[in-house]
């Protein structure tokens, strides 16, 4: 569980440095203009991009494997169903079913966007480290109650998951073993205990958050603090970059339609 | 119980996490049945992953551990180690105390009637009869201690670890806690920061820094060496400082 | 369950943002129509983490091990704050888990969230057996967990099946919607059940987490 996301965020490259609301805007604005993309022709220019983007990120190749093996599971789903299900050119066929050629391109299509999209995310929450990126959405005009919420789930998260693995543990210690359905009462007051204790331990930290003066007006809640980040005219410029490649594939694609 | 044997013995045991240096090494460690062990050493000395690779939830790096001469082997069910957590409310989770007393003994296959006399024998020597039926999240810091210990004590193990059973407790409970201990048979392993408390449950005493046994002798011979205490950033309990006009006899 | 990127088309991607910020929209203004919408923050954030670890929980399926959704349950517990606590989820999901996506983050808050607002509409119905009734806070607590599942379930196939495949014929796409409807009821079945023993763990032990509007 404990895949540190901002593992990588303390180097220094030009990505790294890079003001966290621009960068934020370019790589929506790019994964948005890939998801877009519906030509077979333009896969290879948005590998390029974010093949380079990544290596420009110096992160490591490991970071960017050890993510992928879980959506992992998706694609191969999706490489043993479309084949068959779409289309109606047969391209070969395994036994009695036909592998079509519309379902074999449908795939490379959708797993080449997957690929791609997942590597800017990974680049962008990889690149600055999290708590910035929610700082920078509250900068950009996240509503400061999701904001919030935000930073304090990430801040019990693993606590609260280290609770449920010390649980689990004690459980097994008096011998539980999970082996069939009629655990599913067990569990359900194991996740139970997990709420009533989380929503206990919440009371403590409201409790202690009002005596430091949480919510009062004109404390640090009154609105997005914007001096926190600054911009330079080398930040503009990497957004004007990222947007107009954007604007380009879209513009291909229209195109190529 | 074959008093030849030892409840626990542990040859030239090492443990390292992943991506850690050692956090144990070498450690070798006999211990008989019927002896109450305390065990002390500042945080991060290694007490809570000792106990882990004791009950088989961490697999040893190198090394061996046996339990009543029997190899631990880790992920296995081990029911004659019962382990009571630092933090009771990561033991209990039942509606009611009773169903978490419970839960060992079902888990262990016995009949219900059996379950029901464990449940009852658990309670009594815990003190906990008129709790049985409340949720454990309305009980008080002490309660859920003895609830916890209840919950173990019901499996009948033959060890018993303790890790800090005096955290969070008032002086009442405190004091309750030190007569169980003293008038309970099972064989224990005692981690704890409370010195004094070590002092009056224990006959052994041994002192864990940086993953090595340093000291293992009788408590009063550990504790009192003020030097060895001071060393390991501990120090000796109050009531073993000699006294200008003695008042602790 | 949650769908990832790069799957559906940019125009629906679309929609889904502008359908979950207007469900975040109504929530929240719900929210702050209270007397202290601080106070509920710190609660509904370790909640909304404490839902995302006890979704990690496996769930033995002979043969297999299922993780459960929890979102109808969410919509019990939480009330209002459901959906933005599943939104917040999915995000957590999206960017350190790479469960799901960025872009169909909107798409996937509808799909999970939408339903746990009706669910929590329907749990509280119980009312009508008075609160302390077991067996209303069972059965409606079946029904919200089961129908949360179930309806975000064929809201996913339904996307899916008739947006990524596009040479599909329609025959071929109903089939497919169906079967793998019929393929969740199961699924339904356990979260049901489970999001009904919780409730009773709930209002035995700490009824107050059952009010809906923590």
């Amino acid at each position: 569980m404990k895949l540190q996301l901002d593992e990588y965020a303390y180097l220094n490259t030009p990505l790294h440095r890079w003001d966290p609301r621009y960068k934020l805007i370019s790589f929506m604005v790019l994964i948005f203009a890939f998801s877009f993309v519906h030509s077979l022709y333009l896969l290879p220019g948005m590998v390029a991009v974010s093949g380079t983007l990544y290596i420009v990120s110096s992160l490591p190749l490991s970071f960017l494997l050890a993510r992928l093996r879980l959506p992992g599971f998706f694609l191969l789903m999706m490489a043993v169903l479309l084949p068959f299900l779409s289309g109606q050119n047969a391209l070969f066929y395994l036994g009695p079913l036909a592998v079509k050629q519309e379902g074999c391109l449908d795939l490379l299509l959708i797993s080449v966007k997957f690929l791609c999209i997942l590597t800017l995310v990974i680049i962008l929450f990889g690149t600055t480290p999290f708590l910035t990126n929610i700082k920078a959405m509250r900068a950009l005009g996240l509503s400061s109650i999701l904001a919030d919420m935000i930073l304090f789930s990430y801040r019990y998260l693993y606590d609260i998951g280290d609770k449920l693995k010390t649980m689990e543990t004690a459980m097994k210690l008096r011998g539980f073993l999970r082996r069939n359905l009629k655990s599913l009462g067990t569990l359900a007051s194991l996740a139970g205990t997990i709420l009533v204790r989380s929503y206990e331990q919440s009371d403590r930290v409201y409790k202690a958050m009002i005596l430091r003066g949480y919510g009062q007006a004109g404390g640090t809640r009154s609105g997005p603090r914007r001096d926190e980040f600054q911009a330079y005219p080398r930040d503009l410029a990497g957004l004007l970059v990222l947007v107009f490649i954007a604007v380009a594939f879209v513009v291909a694609e229209i195109c190529l339609r | 119980m074959n008093s030849k044997e030892p409840v626990l013995s542990v040859s030239n045991l090492s443990f390292s996490y992943p991506d850690r240096s050692l956090v144990l090494k070498d450690l070798n460690l006999i211990v008989w049945p019927g002896e109450r062990v305390g065990i002390i050493g500042p945080n991060g000395a290694g007490k809570t992953t000792f106990f882990m690779l004791i009950c088989g939830v961490l697999k040893t790096t190198s090394g061996e551990i046996r339990l009543f001469g029997k190899p631990v082997v880790p992920g296995e069910f081990h029911p004659e180690v019962g382990m009571v957590f630092q933090n009771p409310d990561d033991q209990l989770f039942c509606p009611s105390v009773r169903d978490d007393v419970a839960f060992g003994p079902r888990n262990l296959g016995l009949p219900e009637e059996e379950v029901e006399a464990r449940v009852r024998e658990a309670f009594a020597v815990t003190g906990m009869q008129e709790l049985g039926d409340y949720p454990p999240h309305h009980l008080s810091g002490g309660q859920k201690r003895m609830a916890a210990i209840a919950g173990v004590l019901a499996m009948r193990p033959r060890l018993v670890i303790y890790d800090e059973p005096t955290s969070n407790l008032d002086i009442r409970y405190r004091r309750r806690l030190i007569h169980f201990l003293r008038g309970a048979r099972e064989t224990m392993l005692i981690a704890s920061h409370d010195l004094e408390f070590i002092l009056e449950v224990c006959d052994r005493v041994i002192l864990i820094d940086e993953g090595r046994i340093v000291a293992d002798a009788k408590p009063r011979e550990v504790m009192g060496n003020a030097a060895l205490m001071e060393a390991h950033g501990l120090e000796r309990p109050h009531s073993l400082v000699p006294h200008a006009e003695p008042h602790h006899n | 369950m949650h769908i990832p990127d790069g799957v559906l088309p940019t125009a629906v991607c679309l929609g889904g943002y502008a359908t979950a910020g207007a469900a975040t929209w109504f929530s929240l203004r719900k929210i702050s129509q209270k007397e202290n919408p601080r106070e509920g923050i710190p609660k509904a954030s370790l909640l909304t983490a404490a839902f995302l670890v006890a979704s990690w929980i496996h769930i033995p399926v002979p043969p297999a091990s299922v993780h459960l959704v929890l979102n109808g349950l969410l919509g019990v517990v939480l009330g209002y704050y459901a959906f933005p606590a599943i939104l917040i989820g999915l995000f957590f999901q999206a960017v350190m888990f790479q469960h799901g996506g960025l872009t169909t983050l909107g798409v996937n808050a509808t799909v999970m969230g939408v339903p746990a607002l009706l669910a929590y509409y329907l749990f509280r119905l119980r009312n009508i057996f008075g609160k302390d009734n077991r067996v209303g806070t069972g059965l409606f607590a079946f029904l919200a967990g089961a129908g949360g599942i179930g309806l975000a379930a064929v809201t996913v196939f339904v996307l899916l099946v008739t947006t990524i495949p596009a040479h599909m014929d329609v025959e071929a796409e109903r089939a497919s919607i169906y079967a793998l409807t019929l393929a969740h009821i199961p699924v339904m079945i356990i979260e049901g059940v489970f999001t009904a023993v919780l409730a009773l763990f709930l209002q035995r032990v700490k009824p107050e987490l059952l009010e809906g509007d923590s």
